[in-house]
């Protein structure tokens, strides 16, 4: 077991750094009702995620862009995988734990960079949250740095 | 890909053609290739925002600080106490003699920070990699995932002096008088958005956000990354006199504070004006933003 624990933390650098080589759902959704915007430019890293509903909490249409770290652009393309192949519902995704998901993700890449390696999940949540209170095609850009 | 290096790495000559104060606080990346074994004397610190690229691949010999986890006291907002930095030198494999080689990602802007904090230790046999981790790989040198051990290394529990290097929230407070009376440099190095107050409206700010936005009155904006060229190297003294002196109006003599958001940039631009500028008095405010957009009635322009 001594052995198996470096091979375990290769393994999931291997996976967010495949994430990050060829990253899920990466693109502009042109037609989405939320463009959600998440994180600092210059610190760590930025996304905007793209959403579309189908207007009885499904989810139509997911994409993202962004800029950043290993940690931040591999977790937000595993968040999105899991979303879109996995066909979750709104409540679904609202539903998904953040520490569970650094768990996932494994805390010993993490250590205290949360906020990196949930900054994806948690911009997500905030389009289904902005999209359920029918605020549609907030189309606010984030200011490049 | 063959690269010659012999042509096309940078040398310790023309790090001496740029024209700074203390040339000797570079070294090109062609030195770390020739003295990476060198184990008794130096010791090659990687230092990234991006933490998993020291896994990914980093110099042979080097070792990780990682500014969060090694740096950073996990409960009070400040560094490591004494007793906690002689350990983790102690367990690198570095004495109070050893000279420290900093490079890292995006142009040895934590790598600088890692410096300063190591500075604030005492240590002072200090050096950067110039051009930092993009150099090295774009000229093809080695990397490697094998973390290597050194024995332990003695290192005394220095004192921590932070009076000269780093200003804290009410240092910067008495500083806006000099700066009113133009006796004082104040230089905010965040991206213009930051400084003009306009990037604090995103909606999901991270937590480390201020509720206000602006600058502190009187600072001159210079984002950090204008010190360095594309290929990451440092650029020319005259060209960072003409950034610093010639648009920001700093004086090579005056009291200079560098802030940001946390601390990381202006540690970069502290290391500019102080080391290859040489400047006698440059001083980092790491509270930077997070802290002074925070501040009951501190006073804010925007």
């Amino acid at each position: 077991l001594e052995g198996a624990k470096p091979a375990l933390r290769e393994g999931r650098i291997a996976l967010l750094v495949e994430h990050v080589n060829n990253p899920r759902h990466r693109g502009v959704l042109r037609d989405a009702d939320v463009v959600m915007p998440g994180g600092s430019p210059e610190c760590g890293g930025s996304v905007v995620v793209y959403l579309k509903g189908d207007g009885n909490g499904k989810v139509e249409g997911l994409s993202w862009r962004g800029e950043g770290d290993t940690i931040s652009m591999g977790a937000t393309s595993i968040a999105m995988e899991r979303i879109v192949e996995g066909h979750l519902t709104m409540e679904e995704v609202l539903r998904i734990d953040y520490d569970e998901f650094v768990q996932e993700l494994g805390k010993d890449l993490i250590g205290s960079r949360t906020r990196n390696a949930t900054l994806g999940l948690s911009t997500i949540k905030a389009a289904i949250r902005q999209y359920s209170k029918g605020k549609l095609a907030n189309t606010a850009e984030p200011t490049p740095a | 890909m063959i690269v010659d290096r012999e042509e096309t790495g940078m040398t310790e000559q023309e790090i001496q053609e740029k024209g700074y104060a203390n040339p000797d606080a570079l070294v090109s990346t062609q030195w770390v290739q020739e003295n990476l074994d060198d184990a008794a004397n130096i010791r090659i610190v990687e230092s990234d925002e991006d933490v998993l690229l020291y896994d990914i691949g980093h110099i042979p010999n080097a070792v990780k600080v990682d500014w969060v986890e090694d740096l950073n006291d996990p409960l009070t907002r400040d560094y490591v106490d004494p007793d906690h930095f002689a350990s983790l030198m102690s367990e690198k494999g570095i004495s109070p003699e050893t000279t420290v080689i900093f490079y890292g990602d995006k142009n040895n802007w934590w790598a600088t920070y890692a410096l300063w904090v190591f500075r604030l230790f005492g240590h002072d046999k200090v050096k950067v990699m110039d051009g930092g981790r993009i150099k090295w790989e774009s000229e093809g040198r080695e990397m490697t995932q094998e973390v290597p051990s050194f024995p332990t290394a003695e290192y005394p529990v220095p004192t921590r002096d932070d009076s000269k290097i780093r200003a804290f929230r009410d240092d910067v407070m008495a500083h806006l008088k000099k700066v009113r009376e133009g006796e004082g440099g104040l230089i905010d190095v965040r991206s213009p958005g930051e400084y003009r107050g306009e990037l604090l409206h995103m909606p999901d700010y991270p937590q480390e956000g201020a509720l206000r936005g602006g600058h502190i009155p009187g600072a001159k904006n210079v984002p950090w990354a204008r010190a360095a060229r594309e290929d990451g190297t440092f650029k020319s003294a005259q060209e960072l006199r003409e950034i610093y002196e010639g648009e920001a109006g700093l004086k090579p003599d005056g009291d200079t504070i560098a802030y940001c958001r946390i601390g990381e940039r202006s540690s970069h631009t502290w290391f500019v004006l102080s080391y290859l500028l040489g400047y006698d008095n440059v001083r980092n405010y790491d509270g930077s933003w997070t802290e002074w957009g925070n501040v009951v009635r501190a006073p804010i322009e925007r």
